[in-house]
Formats: structure tokens, C-alpha cells, sequence
């Protein structure tokens, strides 16, 4: 049975936009203009048979003499001393660490060309994020600095290290403040690299501090349990999780941990027992997180603390002195059944909030508390250490500066310049330092404001240890010489504090044989070659002791209270400005990475730009339209940015990321959207993600460079959902009967017997456990050499994406009614409550491929293995294959785009074809490409186990997006092995294939979406 | 016959007399046989040790005739280890010089044994001093000078030029005989005549031939199908290099290490049995064998100048090191992937397969013409190598290949299919 639910990907396709409709009646945005030759300035003009001979000629006179040239010599230019454990041609791997989840490092000729999850990592058990997927391409940045810069100039070691120690001896004689800025260190050998520097010039202190800052849940924790730290979240151990406004599976903390938990009461093996969590998300702009919730409640962000004060009220049956009601009648109602849903599942229960207010977070506190939250579902004892940053601590450091008492500035990591929210009084301050350090190896915003540039190793350069768990500590080791005249900031930190061990490798060794290695049980020499190739030593978790919120209440009601009804917009123009992270661009650090800025926010589809995402009712309410660009200010700072329709975006709020705007980040990442930094601001000690805007039309008209629009399904149905509640009736709900289709004759394919082959490569995705965050998206570009193309190339449909997320928007609906009817839906036009699912879409490797028949020069042929092969080498560009795919997943090469000028700053620069995976071809212009199922690694699986002698076992093969999915949302393997994961899932109920009435027999089943509502909508 | 054995005779005389010198010229230092010593000499002590050269121990022959102890000589030779123990000085002294890298310890040698290879080695060094200056003048290597490409074009070009000019002066000499005769008046029309008669049964038969339709036609098929097979064949052979020899930057004979030394093409090429590039050895390789062997030769010396490789002190010096650029002979385009491993470690294909007789090949040329076509049609002939290979065992579908009495080739197994190779 199909679900007769009305699927949308945006606003044009709901409304059937006549450009929208028009636009996807071709494959392809800009057509071939035939017609055009033909008739007006083509060939009947006046001498069209001279003209086509005299082009004929001297077409034919080029290509021959272009044919002749001779051909190129290859040089073949071996190693002189060829280090033992290369090579040529094989990968080493070496484990490390990436923001403190344990890695691999693949290198090829002593070069780095992926980052892949280490498979034992004991936080996202293998995943990774699109952030640390395209840090490799950093590396390879050719915009880092190559030289330590003294006063803007190029300078050696030597000369800064004489010129950095006599400042410091001078203002230690001097006994005037040193301070040292970092983004916050959660390394255990650079904290005490830190400590002894701060032992050797005593006026000295660290300051931890955080562009999007947690010091709100620090300092509450501080103030309810005396522990002054960040807890260790356990999504996986709750039933039911209550989030306000937290970004967990796309920014908050530490979202890929929190995926990987997330899912284990979510995904396939959960449903099959029986068991699904409950995520209810109460949010004002559109989130990652969002969009995975059972059910999504829509507050304003000066609404949260009043809804906090009414749930506490709820759940403690008492009444906190101010309370009042909320005005907003659905979020009130939800309040009320989600407190008693919470009480029914006391000890298994987890609320959180996004909110960086101290205030708030104490409450949160005192609601888990009730609910017997701490020791299961929240972890004060094995805390995290990811952020440590202290807001006060910063602005006070700034005052500082200001009154003339700093007289040396280190940042390590941190660029206030861009990302303090005053910007502006950082640039005074630092006038009146004296040595202004950065160990920046960009010459960003606040490196160009000092006076000392000592460039840091990249990490896949650098020597050092993590631990982001108290407990877990991993290691980073160089895969790498460093590729500039850069160095370790620890070891220059080392060497200016005239430490007795002058080289950090040495340090870090020391440390660990000291301190560390012992906790894993390890010792020596061995112990630490172990732990080079394990790549992490794990504590057992302490126990938990027995935290009670017992703090009086009223106070911090009485701050929430006041705050809600100051930060409440009223009046003309004035809305609440809600600032967020993108999953992809995140604080703005990584913002000169070209594959991050094109890989589509997950949930509005938009690259390269950040945006104003307003509720399409205000949109109507304000008389504006859909890219039209706004000036929203804030307390006199302005930002113009374009307007985005965001259907589930809290009426009277602008939501606006921040990370965008940078001004020196590099060429990539220069200019790409506004700067919202600025909004922040700093109340109640602590930096505050909300501001009362604004705002005003300019009259200019942005378009977006968005991929929700491209490849349209055309309304075919492709998504199935089902809820919790039908799914434990008949676990074969809404998937559809599979094969009860009309079966075509086999006119065009022959019987291949797929079944008595050896492989028959296929795919399961579980739409349940996908979150839609786009790791995959990056993990594919770096795997298989996917061109990046740029804004413009987007806004006209040429990304080049293998696999992409669709996301489709449909109606909450009343129980059982479903909206399919036209009519229906333009009466209804409830664009506050839709739901969201996340589609991967990638090439189906069809059995019966409508691509293959239409290939006049075969160049797209079915493999005996279940493949859809591609031989670019063949390929003409027709295009028919790309017309003819109902899924829509064939890319063309408009471009040479790693050897066209066009493109600068992505691909063509001296270092960044280093990058390349060798195994891959990268694919000329006019050549089709699309998804191979990673063939390079089925081939490299196969040759390895025929090497071995033995068959190929199920899970030795991974391919590139199944490896990186934090949620294991995709399997990948041989169906005609019965015993592998990807037969156990494709034989679940839940299986469907996506337009299976065509009987194209794709190779991908997809698990129906489930969707936990139906308690709360009884 | 007399003659040559008077000369044999008196060549024998003059050896033995020289031998006798030299025999005489070695008893003043001891009374080791020179011969034994010999023998004993190639077999303990060449690994580490030339007469007229350094090579991982000291040149031998100034090193023995200056030492005049020859008891301490035969001491260090037998028990090195003791003499240093002992903290002889001069012992020390080599010791130390040669980075306390310790010289094997020769218990089985007795004294005799070690005085018969001083002598052998006092003599040697001598008759290499007095041969030297026979020998001629060292260095001058004769350098082989075959006519380069260059030259034989050039030559080529010169005679053709040649046959030009005179044929373009014969034509010159016949119009001025000509115009000289036409001046004459009689004796040109009497020419005139007999030139006449033999142009008009000439182009009376080219007129008749080529009023013969038959005929034309004839010539025009046979000219289309001349130029359409030289088309066709060049088409083909676009872009294959079979035969294509590169002069290399070292010209290393194959012939000599793969042929005659009979060294196995894996112990160079090592990553053919592990990956997909065969490689081409690393420097170290080399340096295994030519830091001992023919080295002065003035090929073996650019793998040291390569290295920064200094034959006196032994020492390299990274600073001077540069790689060597050889010249790549096999090129598959960038889209077709081969994979050496999967032929020559699953299939137990030898190298010879495709690239040719390389033990006889003096310098590596391309044998085969790495065309798709020649790589298709091996796929289809050659049977899978399955044997012991536990990776074919359970595959149903060689079994039913087997069944129906079918080879189970590459191609059968999907060996021939795009996307193996081309991805």
C-alpha cells in the first residue's frame, strides 16, 4: 500500500511554481540552443555555406595538426631511499585524532587523501562528520602561511624566537598581565605545556574561550552540583528525549557522538525489538535536530524560558513565584503531555536546552533532576571536556586590555577579531598590547591584528593527545612533514618558556609514559607503540554518584521570567533573531574549505551563503518574497541578507547562522555570506544566541545557489512513513507489497542470473536512522574525486554530488487524514507544522536500468556483479542516460574543473590535486558520471581476500558513505551471501524500493520511516 | 707449426722468468705462498675487501705492503676482535676509522693461511703498480659511438639532395644542349623527329588505357583499397608503441641481471607481487649489490652521484642527492586501471606474459601493445588460476561453468566487463 501523503521538497514544488514546473520538465537547466542556430543568427544568414566551410576547414586543419603532436614522454621517478613501509600504489593507514574522536588517516606515498573513522572509536564507533571528512583537503590549503611573520614580514625561526623571548623576559621584568587565548584545549599534553609555560612567566594566565559558547551549562552546573563542567550526555540510554532548541545531532556539543547514540533506540535492530525512543523538540528555526523529532513544537526564543518554568511547574506540581502562562496555545497544550510523558518514564528520560543562559540551564538542571536524569541519561562524573570557555573570564580579559594592563596576547586557535561578538573593541584593546602573538597558520582577522605570526602544524602534521571524555584519551600523530615552514605552537610555547625538554614530540612521550599509558595498561616502549596503532587508551567510566538538585528556585525563575519579556519583539519590523550553527560551516573555522561550502545545509538545501530563514506566513504578512534581501540590525549592527522561505520556522523569527561573512579566511571563504557574530551579545554573564531585530527591504534580489529545487521527483511518491504505534500492529505498514508490480516483459535486458553470481552488490538505507546530516555527501566527494563547481554552477543545477539528501517536507496531519488532494493543501497551508524526512539518493545500480538502454555508445553497462558500470572513457554526452533515470542521479561535466582557470580557488592550485584519491579517475569535460558504489574499494576488497586465499566476508568491503555515517544508516554488501547485514535488512518489513512500480529493480531498498507521534497527537 | 711453438715457446720463457721476479720480489717479505693465498683471498676475504680500492674495509694492497709486522698482520687477520680487546693502538687506530664497524673474527685461518694471503695480496698490489703503466691510459673507456639517428637522417637527406641537384642539372644540361642545337637549325629538326615518334606511341597507349574502362576501374579499386588499408591500419596502430625504446638516463641491462645473473624480477620489482605498480626500484636496492659490485663502472657512478653517494668515505650526502628520471615505457591511459598483484600474485602469470623477453633484452623496449583489444583477448583465453585458491571454492558459478564443460576464463567471471578496469 502507498501512502497517500503529500510530499514536498520546497515551497515551489507544494505551490507548483509555473518557473518550477517548467523548469524540471528538463533534466538539464540550460537546453541546447538548436533552435536557435537554426533559425535566427545560424545558418540562414547570408553566406552560411562559406562560413560552414571555412569553419569546416579550418576545424579539420586544427584537429590534424593538433594530432600531431608527439607523443608525451612519461617520467617514472622512483624513490632514492624508499622508506620500509611504503608501497607505491598501497595505502598506510595511521590512526590519530580529529576534534577527539579517535581516526584513520589514509596516505598514499606519504600523503594524506582521507580521513576515516577508526572503527574502535569508543564515541561515534567509526562515524565522522562532514567537518573532519574535508579536513584533509586543509592541509593542501595553499593560503596557509608559509613563514613565520614578524611585523607583516617574512622571517625564520630563529628571528622570532629571539624576538617573542625577549618581549616576554621584558614584560616579565615589567610584571605586566601575559594572557593566552585558545578555543578550548582539551588536550591533556597541551594543557600542561600551558602550565609550565604559565610556571615560567607567572603574570601569565589561559583563558578559554568559545565563539559559540557553553559556559552556560558550566556555570550551572557549577551552581547546582558544585561540578563546573559539561556533562557526558547519553542520548542512547533515554526513552524519551525533551529538547529545547538544542542542535544535538547537528551542532550542539558533540553531534556526531550524540548520532551515533541517537539511533541505537531508532534504527532497524531497535524497531525489531519492539522499541523506538521518543524525541520531542521545542525550537524557533528549522534545525538538524528538528527535523529528525517525532514531534516538533514551535517556540520563540523568548518563549523557551517561560516554557521551561511552566515544564518545571508541570513536573514538580509546584508553581514557581512569576510564573505565567505562555501565549503561544500549542506549545502550552504540548507542555503539558510532555510532562507527564516525562514522568512516565522517569530514569529514562533527558531534557535539554540549547541555551547558553545560565538561568535556564539551572532549571534544565532541576527538571533532570526530577526526573532521575542524572547517573542514566546524564554523566556528570566521566564529563566531557570538549568546551571549556568562559565568557566572563573573556570579557573581562578585553576590559583588561583595554585598561592598558595586558601587555602580551597568544591566540592560540581563537580569532575574536571575527567571532567576539564586539569585534570592533577587540581591534581597539589589541592597540594597546604590546606583543600581540598569533599561532593562526592563516593570516585571519585577528592574525593580521598582531604583531607575531608563528604558524601552527596542521593536525595531520602535528604530534599530540585528546581527550574530549575524561577517560578517553586519544592520540594525534603526523601522517605528514609538515608542507610549510610551520611549527607546533606547543613546541614554540616550549621553547619561549625555556623548558628542559625543548621538542613537544619528547613532551607528549614524557606525559604519556608519566601518566597516561598506564591507564590503559600499557607501559614502555611496546606500550607506546600500541598505542600509536590502537590509537587511544580508555579509563572504565567512574561511577556515578548521587547528584539532587536542591538549590532555591526563585531567583533563577525571576531572571528567566525577565529575561523572556526583554527579549521580546514588539512593534513594527521587529522580530527575534534566532542565530544558529550550519551543520557544514559550523563557527566559520573551516570556512575557506570548498567542499564544506558546497555541501547543501541539510535542511534548506543552500550553498555557499548564509541567509535570513523566515516563516512563510511572515513572509506573506511582511509583503516580501522569497530571495529578497533584508537588512536586519541589531543594536546598530546590520547585516543584509537575502530571505529564505523555511517552512516549520517559528512565526515572528528570523533565523540566521553564524560562521559565514569571514573577511580573511582565504579566497574560498572570503565574501561567502554576512557575519552574524555580531548579534551575539553578552547579558547575565553570558554570550546570548538571541537578539530583537530590525528589519528593513533593501529592494535587491539575491538567488540562492539552493539544491532543493534540482532533481525533482515530479510528485512520484518515494517516501514511506508509517507511525510507531501502526508499525507494532503490522511491521509491514506503508512499505508496500514488494513485486506486486506489473513485470515487464524482458524486452531490452537478459536474464543475467544474478543470483547464481558470486556478488550481487546492493545497498540497505534506513530512513529511520539517517538524520540527513551530510557527512556521507563530503565523505563521497573526497573518496571518489568529485569536482566542486561553485555557487554559480549550482544556481544553474550542476553540482556534482554522487549521492545527495533529499529532504521532503508533508503536513502534520489529523489523525489518520492524509492530505493528498490539491484542494486540500491549499486550504490547509499550515507551513508552521510539517514534518521532515531525509532521503539519501544515490545511483539504484538497476537491475532493469532505463540509463543502459538508451547509451548509443554503451558506454553505462550492467555488471554481472549487480553494478550499473560507467566506462567515462566511452562516453560521448549524449546525456539520454541522465533524461532517462527516474531517480534523477547522473551528473554531467559541464567543465574541466580541476584544469579550468574558471574555477580557481577549488581545485587548480599547486597543492590540491595531492588530494586526489590515484585509485579514481578524475572525469573530463562532456563525460556523464554518477554513483559506482565505490568500485575501487569492491575491486581492492575482492584482490585482497583472492591474495589471502580466502572468500570475501561480509563487512570487509565499506564503501565511502557507508564507512562515515554516524548513524549507520547505510549497508552496504553482497545480497547473494544470505548470512550478510544487507540480506538480513533488505528481507526486513520495512524494506521498500524507491518507484518499484517501474520495475526497474533497483539495487537500494530503503527502510520505512517511523515516526513515534502518536501519543502526544491522541 | 714450428713457428708457433717457437713462439709459445719463447712467450713461456718470458712468463717464467717474470714469474720468477716476482716471486723473488715476495720472499724478502714473507714466506707465504702466493697462490694459496689466492685462493683463500676470493673466498673469506672479498665480501668486505678490495686490493686497489676502499670498499666497506680498507684498500688492502697499500695497507699490507706498507705494514711491515707481519706478525701483528696475521694476529688482526685471525682474531681482529682480540687485538682491539687488547687495546692495541694501531688496532684502536683502524678501529676508529672505520666507525668501530667490527671486522670478522677468522678462527678457522691458521698462521700459514693468513701469511699466504699477505703474500698473495703484496704480489697482486705489486703487479698491478707495474702494470698500470702498460695498461694505457686509465678512464679512456672506449666509448661507444654508433651513428645516432640524427646522422643517418642527416645522410639520408644529403644523398637524397644530391639526386636532386643532379637530376634538376641533367635537365638543365639537356635544355641549354637544346637551345645550342635549336641555334644550329638542322640538327634539332632531325631530333625533332626522333623525339616525336616515341611520345605518340606513348600517349597513344596511356590513351587507350584510359579509354579502357575496365582498366581505370581496375586502378582506381585497387588505389582505394591500398590507401583505405594503409588508413586503416594506421588508425589502429595510433597511439601503440610496441617496440618503443627509450634511451634511458642509466642504461641498465636487463640481459645481464635478469639473464646471465638469472636475479629474480621480484627481488627489483617488488611490488608486483603486493600491488598494483610493479615500481621501479628504489636506489637502496641497487646500492645492495653495487656498492661492491663493478664499481667503476661509469653507470654504476650515476647511482651514486643520484644517492650523493661518496665511493672514498662511504658516506651519503642528502644534500646532493637527486632522483633519477627514467622514462616510462609501459603507459596505460589514466583511465584504465591495471593492477599488477591480481596477475602476477592470484593469476601466477609470469612477467614474460606481457612484457617480453626482458633476460635478453640489452635495454627494455614494449612488448606487447597494451591495446584494450590485447588485454580483452587474453581475458577471454586464459583460464582463471584456481587452484588452491580458497577464494574460488564456493562459487556456484564456477561450478556450473565446470559443469557444462567450460573453460572458467577471466572472462567468464566477468573479467571483460567496463567497470573492472575502468573506473
Amino acid at each position: 500500500m502507498d501512502s497517500n501523503k503529500k510530499y514536498w521538497k520546497g515551497l515551489e514544488e507544494l505551490n507548483n511554481d509555473p518557473e518550477f514546473v517548467e523548469k524540471n520538465k528538463h533534466e538539464f537547466a540550460e537546453p541546447i540552443p538548436i533552435e536557435e542556430v537554426l533559425s535566427g543568427a545560424g545558418l540562414m544568414n547570408k553566406t552560411p555555406r562559406r562560413d560552414f566551410l571555412k569553419a569546416l576547414g579550418f576545424g579539420v586543419g586544427a584537429v590534424t595538426l593538433a594530432a600531431c603532436q608527439k607523443v608525451p614522454v612519461h617520467k617514472s621517478i622512483p624513490y632514492l631511499i624508499k622508506p620500509e613501509e611504503i608501497t607505491p600504489g598501497v595505502a598506510n593507514y595511521y590512526s590519530s585524532t580529529y576534534d577527539g574522536h579517535a581516526i584513520l588517516v589514509k596516505t598514499r606515498e606519504g600523503r594524506p587523501i582521507k580521513v576515516e573513522g577508526n572503527p574502535n572509536d569508543l564515541l561515534s564507533k567509526g562515524g565522522l562528520s562532514a567537518q573532519a571528512q574535508a579536513s584533509v583537503l586543509d592541509l593542501y590549503d595553499v593560503n596557509r602561511l608559509k613563514n613565520p611573520v614578524l611585523n607583516g614580514a617574512d622571517v625564520t625561526w630563529n628571528e622570532t624566537d629571539a624576538f617573542v623571548k625577549n618581549e616576554l623576559a621584558a614584560i616579565k621584568t615589567g610584571g605586566k598581565k601575559i594572557r593566552l587565548v585558545s578555543s578550548s584545549v582539551h588536550s591533556p599534553s597541551t594543557l600542561a605545556v600551558i602550565a609550565d609555560f604559565i610556571a615560567q612567566y607567572p603574570t601569565a594566565k589561559h583563558i578559554n574561550y568559545d565563539a559559540v559558547s557553553y559556559t552556560g551549562i558550566i556555570q550551572a552546573n557549577k551552581n547546582s552540583f558544585d561540578k563546573a563542567v559539561l556533562p557526558h550526555y547519553r542520548f542512547d540510554k533515554a526513552d524519551i528525549i525533551v529538547s529545547f532548541g538544542a542542535d544535538f545531532l547537528g551542532t550542539w556539543i558533540s553531534p556526531v557522538e550524540f548520532t551515533s547514540q541517537y539511533v541505537q533506540n531508532r534504527n532497524n535492530k531497535s524497531l525489531q525489538n519492539k522499541k523506538m525512543s521518543r524525541h520531542i523538540q521545542f525550537e524557533s528555526g528549522m534545525s538538524l535536530t528538528g527535523t529528525n523529532a517525532d514531534v516538533r513544537i514551535l517556540i520563540k526564543p523568548s518563549e523557551e524560558g517561560v516554557a521551561l518554568v511552566n515544564l518545571y511547574n508541570q513536573i514538580s506540581g509546584a508553581t514557581l513565584p512569576g510564573t505565567k502562562k505562555l501565549n503561544n496555545v500549542n506549545a502550552d497544550k504540548a507542555l503539558t503531555l510532555v510532562a507527564k510523558e516525562l514522568l512516565a518514564a522517569k530514569g529514562k528520560a533527558l531534557v535539554v536546552c540549547g541555551s547558553n543562559d545560565v538561568a535556564a540551564q539551572v532549571l534544565v538542571n532541576a527538571i533532570n533532576s526530577l526526573l532521575g536524569s542524572y547517573a542514566s541519561t546524564i554523566d556528570l562524573d566521566n564529563y566531557s571536556n570538549q568546551y571549556s570557555g568562559n565568557d566572563a573570564e573573556f570579557v573581562e580579559f578585553v576590559s583588561e586590555m583595554n585598561r592598558g594592563e595586558v601587555d602580551a596576547v597568544l591566540f592560540l586557535n581563537a580569532n575574536p577579531a571575527y567571532d567576539y561578538h564586539n569585534g570592533s573593541a577587540i581591534k581597539d584593546a589589541l592597540k594597546k598590547v604590546r606583543l600581540r602573538l598569533s599561532f593562526s597558520d592563516h593570516n585571519d582577522e585577528t592574525a593580521s591584528l598582531c604583531n607575531v605570526i608563528a604558524p601552527n602544524h596542521y593536525y595531520l602534521e602535528s604530534w599530540g593527545d585528546d581527550s574530549i571524555i575524561e577517560g578517553y584519551y586519544t592520540i594525534v600523530q603526523p601522517t605528514i612533514n609538515p608542507v610549510y615552514n610551520t611549527r607546533q605552537a606547543e613546541q614554540s610555547l616550549l621553547i619561549w618558556s625555556d623548558n628542559a625538554v625543548k621538542d613537544y614530540y619528547t613532551y607528549v612521550r614524557n606525559n604519556w609514559d608519566k601518566n597516561l599509558l598506564a591507564k590503559g595498561g600499557l607501559s614502555g616502549q611496546k606500550g607506546w607503540e600500541t598505542l600509536l596503532q590502537t590509537g587511544f587508551v580508555n579509563v572504565a567510566d567512574k561511577a556515578n554518584g548521587t547528584y539532587t538538585f536542591t538549590r532555591e528556585l526563585n531567583g533563577v525563575a525571576q531572571t528567566i521570567l525577565n529575561q523572556s519579556s526583554q527579549s521580546e519583539a514588539s512593534g513594527d519590523n521587529k522580530l527575534e533573531v534566532q542565530l544558529y550553527q550550519t551543520v557544514a560551516i559550523r563557527d566559520g573555522k573551516r570556512a575557506n574549505n570548498p567542499w564544506l561550502q558546497e555541501m547543501p545545509d541539510p535542511v534548506s538545501k543552500v550553498t555557499w551563503d548564509n541567509f535570513a530563514a523566515m516563516s512563510p506566513a511572515d513572509i506573506k504578512k511582511f509583503n516580501l518574497a522569497q530571495f529578497d534581501v533584508i537588512n536586519i540590525d541589531v543594536n546598530g549592527y546590520s547585516i543584509a541578507l537575502p530571505v529564505l522561505s523555511q517552512p516549520g520556522q517559528a512565526q515572528g523569527t528570523i533565523s540566521v547562522a553564524v560562521g559565514y561573512g569571514r573577511t580573511m579566511s582565504g579566497p574560498v571563504g572570503d565574501g561567502v555570506g554576512k557575519n552574524a557574530f555580531p548579534f551575539h551579545s553578552f547579558r547575565n554573564g553570558t554570550f546570548q544566541t538571541s537578539a530583537i531585530a530590525t528589519f528593513s527591504k533593501t529592494g535587491d534580489n539575491v538567488i540562492l545557489a539552493q539544491t532543493q529545487t534540482h532533481h525533482s521527483f515530479e510528485g512520484r511518491n518515494v517516501i514511506r512513513e508509517t507511525t510507531f504505534k501502526e508499525f507494532l500492529k503490522d511491521p509491514s505498514s506503508s512499505s508496500g507489497d514488494e513485486r506486486k508490480h506489473k513485470k515487464y516483459d524482458d524486452l531490452f535486458w537478459q536474464d543475467y542470473e544474478i543470483e547464481k553470481k558470486p556478488y550481487n552488490w546492493v545497498m540497505a538505507i534506513d530512513l529511520n536512522a539517517c538524520t540527513g546530516c551530510g557527512a556521507c555527501v563530503v565523505a563521497c566527494s573526497a573518496e571518489n574525486n568529485i569536482p566542486v563547481v561553485g555557487r554559480d554552477e549550482v544556481r544553474r543545477r550542476r553540482e556534482m554530488h554522487w549521492i545527495r539528501i533529499d529532504r521532503y517536507y508533508s503536513f502534520n496531519n489529523e489523525e489518520g487524514k492524509s492530505i493528498s488532494e490539491e484542494q486540500e493543501i491549499s486550504t490547509l497551508k499550515d507551513l508552521d507544522h510539517v514534518s521532515v524526512v531525509h532521503q539519501p539518493m544515490l545511483c539504484q545500480h538497476c537491475d532493469h536500468a532505463p540509463c543502459e538502454t538508451v547509451c548509443p555508445v554503451l558506454a553505462t553497462v550492467h555488471s554481472s556483479e549487480g553494478l550499473n558500470h560507467m566506462a567515462y572513457n566511452r562516453c560521448i554526452g549524449t546525456r539520454y542516460c541522465a533524461n532517462n533515470c527516474p531517480y534523477k542521479v547522473r551528473r554531467f561535466n559541464w567543465f574541466n574543473y580541476w584544469n579550468d582557470s574558471r574555477f580557481d580557488n577549488y581545485l587548480i592550485n599547486e597543492h590540491t590535486h595531492l588530494v586526489l584519491n590515484p585509485d579514481v579517475t578524475t572525469r573530463f569535460r562532456g563525460v556523464m558520471e554518477k554513483c559506482s558504489m565505490c568500485i575501487q574499494r569492491i575491486q581492492a576488497g575482492k584482490l585482497k581476500a583472492k591474495i589471502e586465499k580466502r572468500p570475501v566476508k561480509d563487512g570487509d568491503i565499506k564503501v565511502a558513505c557507508q564507512q562515515t555515517c554516524p548513524a549507520n544508516a547505510i549497508v552496504f554488501g553482497n545480497r547473494n551471501d544470505p548470512d550478510s547485514e544487507v540480506s538480513k535488512a533488505l528481507k526486513s518489513e520495512r524494506t521498500y524500493y524507491v518507484l518499484e512500480e517501474l520495475d526497474v529493480q533497483p539495487g537500494i531498498g530503503y527502510q520505512v520511516k517511523v515516526r513515534n507521534t502518536a501519543e502526544l497527537e491522541a | 707449426m714450428r713457428s708457433f711453438s717457437l713462439i709459445l715457446k719463447q712467450f713461456s720463457r718470458s712468463f717464467v722468468l717474470v714469474a720468477s721476479f716476482a716471486i723473488c720480489g715476495l720472499s724478502a717479505y714473507a714466506q707465504g705462498d702466493a697462490a694459496k693465498g689466492e685462493a683463500l683471498f676470493k673466498t673469506k676475504c672479498t665480501t668486505c675487501h678490495k686490493i686497489d680500492q676502499r670498499v666497506i674495509g680498507p684498500a688492502l694492497g697499500t695497507v699490507v705492503t706498507s705494514e711491515t709486522d707481519d706478525k701483528w698482520l696475521i694476529k688482526w687477520i685471525e682474531n681482529n676482535q682480540a687485538l682491539i680487546a687488547a687495546k692495541d693502538p694501531k688496532a684502536l687506530k683502524i678501529y676508529n676509522e672505520y666507525n668501530q664497524s667490527a671486522m670478522t673474527v677468522f678462527g678457522d685461518l691458521s698462521d700459514a693461511d693468513a701469511a699466504n694471503i699477505i703474500a698473495y695480496v703484496r704480489a697482486d698490489w705489486k703487479t698491478m703498480q707495474t702494470a698500470k703503466p702498460v695498461a694505457g691510459a686509465p678512464g679512456a673507456a672506449p666509448v661507444e659511438s654508433g651513428p645516432s639517428d640524427l646522422v643517418i637522417f642527416g645522410l639520408i637527406c644529403v644523398i637524397v639532395l644530391a639526386f636532386v641537384i643532379i637530376l634538376v642539372l641533367n635537365r638543365v644540361i639537356g635544355t641549354l644542349e637544346r637551345l645550342l642545337l635549336k641555334r644550329q637549325g638542322l640538327e634539332l629538326e632531325e631530333e625533332e623527329v626522333e623525339v616525336a615518334v616515341v611520345p605518340v606511341d606513348r600517349l597513344l597507349l596511356a590513351k587507350k588505357l584510359i579509354k579502357n574502362k575496365k582498366f581505370v576501374f581496375f586502378v582506381i579499386i585497387c588505389g582505394t583499397i591500398a590507401m583505405g588499408s594503409w588508413s586503416w591500419v594506421t588508425l589502429w596502430n595510433t597511439n601503440v608503441h610496441t617496440g618503443y625504446q627509450p634511451v634511458q638516463p642509466i642504461k641498465f641491462p636487463h640481459d645481464m641481471h635478469a639473464g646471465v645473473m638469472k636475479i629474480d624480477c621480484q627481488y627489483c620489482h617488488s611490488g608486483a607481487y603486493k600491488s598494483k605498480n610493479a615500481s621501479i626500484p628504489s636506489l637502496n636496492v641497487c646500492m645492495n649489490c653495487h656498492k661492491m659490485v663493478k664499481t667503476e663502472s661509469p653507470e654504476i657512478h650515476k647511482i651514486y652521484d643520484a644517492l650523493g653517494y661518496d665511493t672514498q668515505t662511504q658516506k651519503y650526502d642528502t644534500t646532493k642527492a637527486r632522483p633519477i628520471q627514467w622514462i616510462r615505457i609501459h603507459n596505460l591511459p589514466d583511465f584504465a586501471y591495471f593492477n599488477h598483484s591480481q596477475h602476477v600474485k592470484v593469476a601466477g602469470l609470469k612477467c614474460q606474459t606481457c612484457h617480453g623477453p626482458v633476460q635478453t633484452m640489452k635495454e627494455v623496449y614494449q612488448y606487447s601493445p597494451l591495446t584494450m583489444k590485447w588485454c580483452i583477448q587474453c581475458h577471454k583465453r586464459t583460464d582463471v588460476n584456481m587452484k588452491g585458491n580458497a577464494y574460488y571454492e564456493n562459487m556456484i558459478q564456477v561450478h556450473d561453468l565446470i559443469k557444462q564443460g567450460k573453460h572458467v576464463t577471466a572472462a567468464a567471471m566477468g573479467g571483460i566487463e567496463c567497470g573492472k578496469c575502468h573506473y
